[in-house]
């Protein structure tokens, strides 16, 4: 059984994919790059964008005129809404949300495709069910790059988000569980691990007591970056500001395997846009977690989420905004032109702002982030700095890669056996968005 | 609950109050569910697939939880809720949410809840869960007949704030009111209901010196 897997939206989508992957692989399938060679094709939905679901109706359409000419079993599964689902229920063969991704195997069997997998045990809750999930192993797309999953669901319910209705409640997975591959990950030699969730630092928090925090977790995984000798470099996404504390800064700060590199959604700087997109946090509380991430990491990058033209915005509001990103001076801001999302609470809400005041509110904040970033590269002229190559530039006879802060540098080279592996550059160049460095020293693995 | 009943999270439900043509609290099992005072639940008919978020009305240690709902006019959930009965069941999804009281210093501090229309369920939920507490409440409504169950609260504790009629203790807009308040600026201001009411009652508070760290919003949509 040969099958196409297609994968849209976010990080965490890319992780499920992982072990989509693994467990059709043990089922005894084999993976193609083209849909056109599969008789067995799938998708992983992503509900964040209307964009992303017009792509589901417009794959399966094509793929269900294909069943006329050969032999075809489509499924779905990802982030999506209860509606949806209902739909693709009569358009799609399998429909199963992520935690029952354990009982495929069964229902590919169903459809007459033998494989040697089976589940007897029939979950009892969505939390049973999430459990089973994650002990699937994942078949990791890189050899160097590795998200891990440590938390499911959201219980925030920002009125421009359509996640609490996918994905459900805040569910934490076991900390020995993520602790074990973390480990696995680091001492098979993966460079970054990314600790995954839709609010990784609420991690805990669902158990009352009967599991660790967040920080505590950090502190594990930073201990055991200590006794592991290949270096590592381990991230999370997405915190959220209503659960950050200054705990997690101190112990980022204690471990060098922990990233100096910190994503935090600001989504807005006006405290009234904050209440209307029912944030639960304010300003002032952001702000007051920003100084003690400057004070406590003073060379961390901060990387930031905002939405412009969010229902009812306006112009000064979004100058607040411009104001909190002048103080704040991010290295990057993912900025995004507010869309209502089907499922959200804001979509029953009238999209007031127009497409050409989001695009001139989008410019006057890429315009603000610019600044700052084009400053921050600037400075880091002449430095000597560590950095993962990931691959080939688009710069021909040049590699790229991330700094430990994640940000972006590439260098003259064509050795491809770089990649995947942690060199030295000295930064000789800075642009807005990315460095230019010179390789000054390659560790001894990637010379052998 | 037997199994199946568990896993689609299915209460029966006990009891509906009609407080107006369009009002009503619905009464569930709670089962084993725990919340605070403050939370919401997500709610929905029992074999549909759509759920609505619902602050919780009842007390923490009431046997049993109760929401109050508003009817939209076409809407998806709420007509579909108004036509059950003891009896049926309900869909709930287990209670979360941040709005809620300093449980370490709640007892030494002094509240004003201001709530537009069934935004007064989480107020009415933590003055039934915590006796003794300090607090006024001021609720904004169309007509003096959705002050649901104000003889519940306390004697001088409750001001109603009627923009359509006479029959409330005020005649007018919560906000019009409000600015004529005068506002203690060590209290814990808790705002709950519509988006644009807590918008025009924050700039009213933060003029009246109230620093918005005491300042706590729950947008109803």
């Amino acid at each position: 059984m040969k099958y196409f897997l297609l994968t849209l939206g976010c990080q965490m989508n890319m992780s499920d994919s992982e072990r989509v992957a693994s467990v059709l692989d043990a089922a005894g399938c084999v993976r193609v790059e083209t849909e056109e060679e599969a008789n067995f094709i799938g998708i992983l939905a992503c509900s964040v964008r209307q964009k992303a679901i017009d792509k589901v109706y417009s794959k399966i359409s094509k793929w269900n005129r294909w069943k006329d000419k050969k032999n075809l079993v489509t499924f779905i599964s990802g982030c999506m809404l209860p509606a949806d689902k209902e739909k693709f229920l009569k358009l799609f063969d399998i429909v199963f949300t992520m935690p029952e991704l354990p009982q495929l195997p069964q229902m590919l069997g169903e459809y007459g495709i033998a494989n040697p997998l089976s589940l007897s045990a029939e979950p009892q809750s969505p939390v049973d069910e999430i459990k089973l999930f994650w002990k699937v192993k994942p078949k990791y797309d890189s050899k160097f790059e590795a998200f891990v999953p440590i938390q499911n669901g959201c219980n925030k319910f920002c009125t421009y988000c359509a996640v609490p209705y996918t994905r459900g409640r805040e569910i934490s997975r076991p900390s020995e569980e993520i602790l074990e591959e973390v480990r696995g990950l680091a001492e098979k030699g993966y460079k970054t691990i990314t600790l995954l969730g839709q609010n990784v630092n609420s991690y805990g928090l669902d158990k009352n007591g009967d599991e660790i925090t967040f920080a505590q977790l950090l502190e594990q995984v930073g201990k055991m970056g200590e006794e592991i000798d290949s270096e590592f470099w381990v991230y999370f996404t997405s915190p959220h500001p209503k659960d950050m504390t200054t705990d997690i800064f101190h112990v980022i700060a204690k471990y060098k395997c922990l990233g100096k590199q910190i994503h935090f959604p600001l989504q807005s700087g006006d405290e009234k846009v904050l209440i209307k997109m029912n944030r639960k946090h304010s300003v002032s509380k952001y702000r007051e977690s920003m100084v003690a991430l400057r004070k406590i990491l003073p060379e961390a990058t901060v990387f930031t989420d905002i939405i412009v033209g969010f229902t009812d915005e306006t112009d000064e509001q979004l100058e607040n905004t411009r104001k909190v990103m002048e103080e704040f001076k991010y290295n990057m801001a993912y900025i995004a032109m507010y869309s209502p999302r089907p499922g959200a609470a804001s979509y029953r809400w009238e999209d007031t702002v127009s497409l050409d005041d989001k695009k001139k509110r989008f410019a006057i904040l890429s315009e603000e982030l610019a600044k700052h970033t084009y400053e921050y590269n600037k400075a880091q002229m002449g430095k000597t700095i560590k950095v993962l190559v990931r691959e080939e530039d688009r710069k021909a006879g040049y590699l790229s890669g991330h700094t430990s802060g994640k940000l972006v540098i590439r260098f003259k080279s064509d050795n491809k056996d770089l990649i995947g592996q942690i060199v030295e550059l000295k930064v000789t160049a800075a642009a807005k968005f990315s460095m230019e460095g010179e390789l000054v020293t390659v560790n001894q693995e990637a010379a052998l | 609950m037997n199994r199946s009943r568990k896993r689609l999270n299915l209460h029966d439900i006990l009891e509906v109050r009609h407080l107006t043509d369009t009002s009503f609290i619905i009464r569930f099992e709670k089962n084993d569910l725990e919340f605070t005072a403050g939370q919401h639940v997500c709610v929905g008919p029992p074999n549909g697939i759509h759920t609505r978020e619902y602050s919780i009305y009842s007390a923490v240690n009431d046997p049993f939880i109760e929401i109050l709902v508003k009817e939209v006019q076409n809407g998806l959930i709420t007509p579909v809720l108004k036509g059950l009965k003891a009896g049926d069941s309900v869909v709930v999804e287990e209670p979360v949410g941040y709005f809620g009281l300093n449980n370490t210093e709640k007892f030494n501090k002094k509240y004003l809840f201001i709530a537009t229309g069934t935004g007064i369920s989480p107020f009415h939920c933590m003055v039934k869960s915590n006796p003794g507490l300090d607090y006024k409440i001021v609720h904004g409504v169309r007509t003096a007949e959705e002050g649901y169950e104000r003889e519940e609260y306390e004697k001088g504790k409750y001001t109603l704030c009627s923009s359509r009629d006479t029959s409330g203790d005020y005649a007018g807009r919560l906000t019009n009111y409000l600015q004529d308040l005068k506002i203690d600026e060590e209290l814990e201001v808790y705002l709950c209901g519509n988006c644009n009411m807590i918008h025009d009652a924050y700039d009213i508070l933060e003029n009246k010196g109230v620093p918005n760290d005491r300042i706590h919003a729950e947008v109803y949509f």
